[in-house]
C-alpha cells in the first residue's frame, strides 16, 4: 500500500517540481527546513535547559509565552519535510534512518502531549524565579532535549544509513 | 594556494573524514556541525526575539546564561566546520558561497558579543524598556543567522559541490 501511494505520489506535478522540475524550491525547501530545525531547537533548548536547572532566576510561566515559536518551527519543517518525501518518495520509505526520524518526531510529539493532559504543564507555568520544576517536568525535559536531538540524528543519517539526500 | 588545498585534503585526517566508511567520520562530524547550529543559532534567536518583545514577560537579564551554551556550540560548530572544509578543501574553498557563509558568521558572532555587551552589560536592564539599539541588534542576529544558514545551505547545490555522498548528481 505504501509502495502504490509512493508510486502515485511521485507521479504528480508536484513530486515533478520538488524533485528538480524546479530547480530552487530544493534548495529552498532545505534552507528553510534548517531555520526551523533553530526556531524548534532554540524554544526547546530554553525551555528544556531552565527546567534542569539552569538560568533559574527565569519564571517558567513567561517562558512558556516562546511555545509559539517552537510550533512555528516546527510546522515549517513539517511542510517542507512533506515536501522534501513528496519529491521523492522512495529514498526515504525503504531508509530505516526515516523510519528512526518518525519514531523519535512522534515520541518527542508524545512526550510534549503527556506534558499537557497530565497538567504539568500548569504545574510547571506557575514554577517563579529561583524555583525548582517538579520532577517528572525534569524527566520530560531531559527527554525531550534527547528526542530533538535524536531527530536531528536520524534526518542526517539520512544520505548515511539510507541511501536519501 | 591550490597546492597547499590539496594538501590538507590529501592529509590522513582530511582523507578519513572524507573517505572513512566509519559513521564517525563523516556523518558523525556533520551531525555535531547540526546540533551546533540548533543551539548556537536557537538560543541566538530565543534572545532575538524576547528583545523584539516576544514574551515580554521574561526577565531579560538570567538569560545571560545561555551565552555559556552559545559559546560551546559555537566551538563545536568551529572544530566539526574545520574538519569539514579540511575533507573538500579544494572544493569549499574555491566556492564564493563558503565565503558568504563565513561572512555572515563574522559578522553574527561579532553581533552576539556586542549584545553581550551593550544589552545584557547594561546594570538596569529589566528596569526600562528595550532600548531601540537592543532591538536593531536583535533584528540583526536574526539576519545575519538566517543568512549564516542559507548560504550553508546552498554551498550543497552552487558553485563546486562536494560533501554527502549521494548528493552530487541528484539536483541539479
Amino acid at each position: 500500500m505504501i509502495q502504490t501511494f509512493s508510486t502515485w505520489l511521485h507521479s504528480t506535478r508536484l513530486s515533478w517540481a520538488v524533485a528538480g522540475g524546479i530547480p530552487w524550491i530544493w534548495p529552498l525547501c532545505e534552507t528553510l527546513h534548517f531555520i526551523g530545525l533553530a526556531l524548534l531547537m532554540g524554544v526547546v533548548s530554553v525551555l528544556d535547559l531552565r527546567m534542569l536547572g539552569m538560568a533559574k532566576e527565569l519564571p517558567l510561566g513567561p517562558l512558556q509565552r516562546l511555545m509559539p515559536f517552537a510550533i512555528l518551527g516546527f510546522t515549517i519543517n513539517l511542510i517542507t519535510g512533506a515536501l522534501f518525501f513528496t519529491g521523492d518518495p522512495t529514498q526515504y520509505i525503504h531508509n530505516a534512518a526515516f523510519g528512526f526520524k518518525l519514531l523519535f518526531i512522534g515520541l518527542a510529539g508524545v512526550n510534549v502531549i503527556l506534558f499537557y493532559v497530565t497538567g504539568l504543564y500548569r504545574r510547571v507555568d506557575s514554577v517563579g524565579a529561583g524555583h525548582d520544576v517538579p520532577a517528572a517536568a525534569k524527566v520530560a525535559a531531559a527527554a525531550s532535549l534527547a528526542l530533538w536531538i535524536g531527530v536531528m540524528y536520524w534526518g542526517r543519517m539520512l544520505p548515511f544509513i539510507g541511501n536519501a539526500f | 594556494m591550490t597546492a597547499f588545498l590539496t594538501w590538507v585534503e590529501n592529509s590522513a585526517f582530511a582523507t578519513w573524514v572524507r573517505e572513512s566508511s566509519s559513521l564517525w567520520a563523516y556523518p558523525a562530524i556533520l551531525f555535531l556541525h547540526t546540533v551546533g547550529l540548533g543551539f548556537l543559532v536557537g538560543l541566538n534567536a530565543a534572545i532575538a526575539l524576547r528583545l523584539l518583545g516576544f514574551a515580554e514577560r521574561i526577565p531579560l537579564a538570567p538569560m545571560v546564561k545561555f551565552y555559556r551554551v552559545m559559546w560551546i556550540a559555537f566551538w563545536i560548530n568551529a572544530l566539526s566546520g574545520t574538519a569539514l572544509l579540511a575533507a573538500d578543501a579544494t572544493t569549499k574553498m574555491t566556492n564564493p558561497v563558503f565565503f558568504i557563509k563565513l561572512g555572515f558568521i563574522t559578522l553574527a558572532v561579532a553581533n552576539m558579543v556586542m549584545i553581550r555587551r551593550r544589552v545584557f552589560g547594561n546594570p538596569s536592564l529589566d528596569l526600562s524598556p528595550v532600548t531601540g539599539g537592543a532591538k536593531a541588534l536583535a533584528v540583526l542576529s536574526l539576519v545575519f543567522w538566517t543568512g549564516a544558514i542559507t548560504a550553508g545551505r546552498l554551498m550543497a547545490y552552487f558553485g563546486p559541490v562536494s560533501g554527502a555522498p549521494g548528493l552530487k548528481n541528484k539536483i541539479p
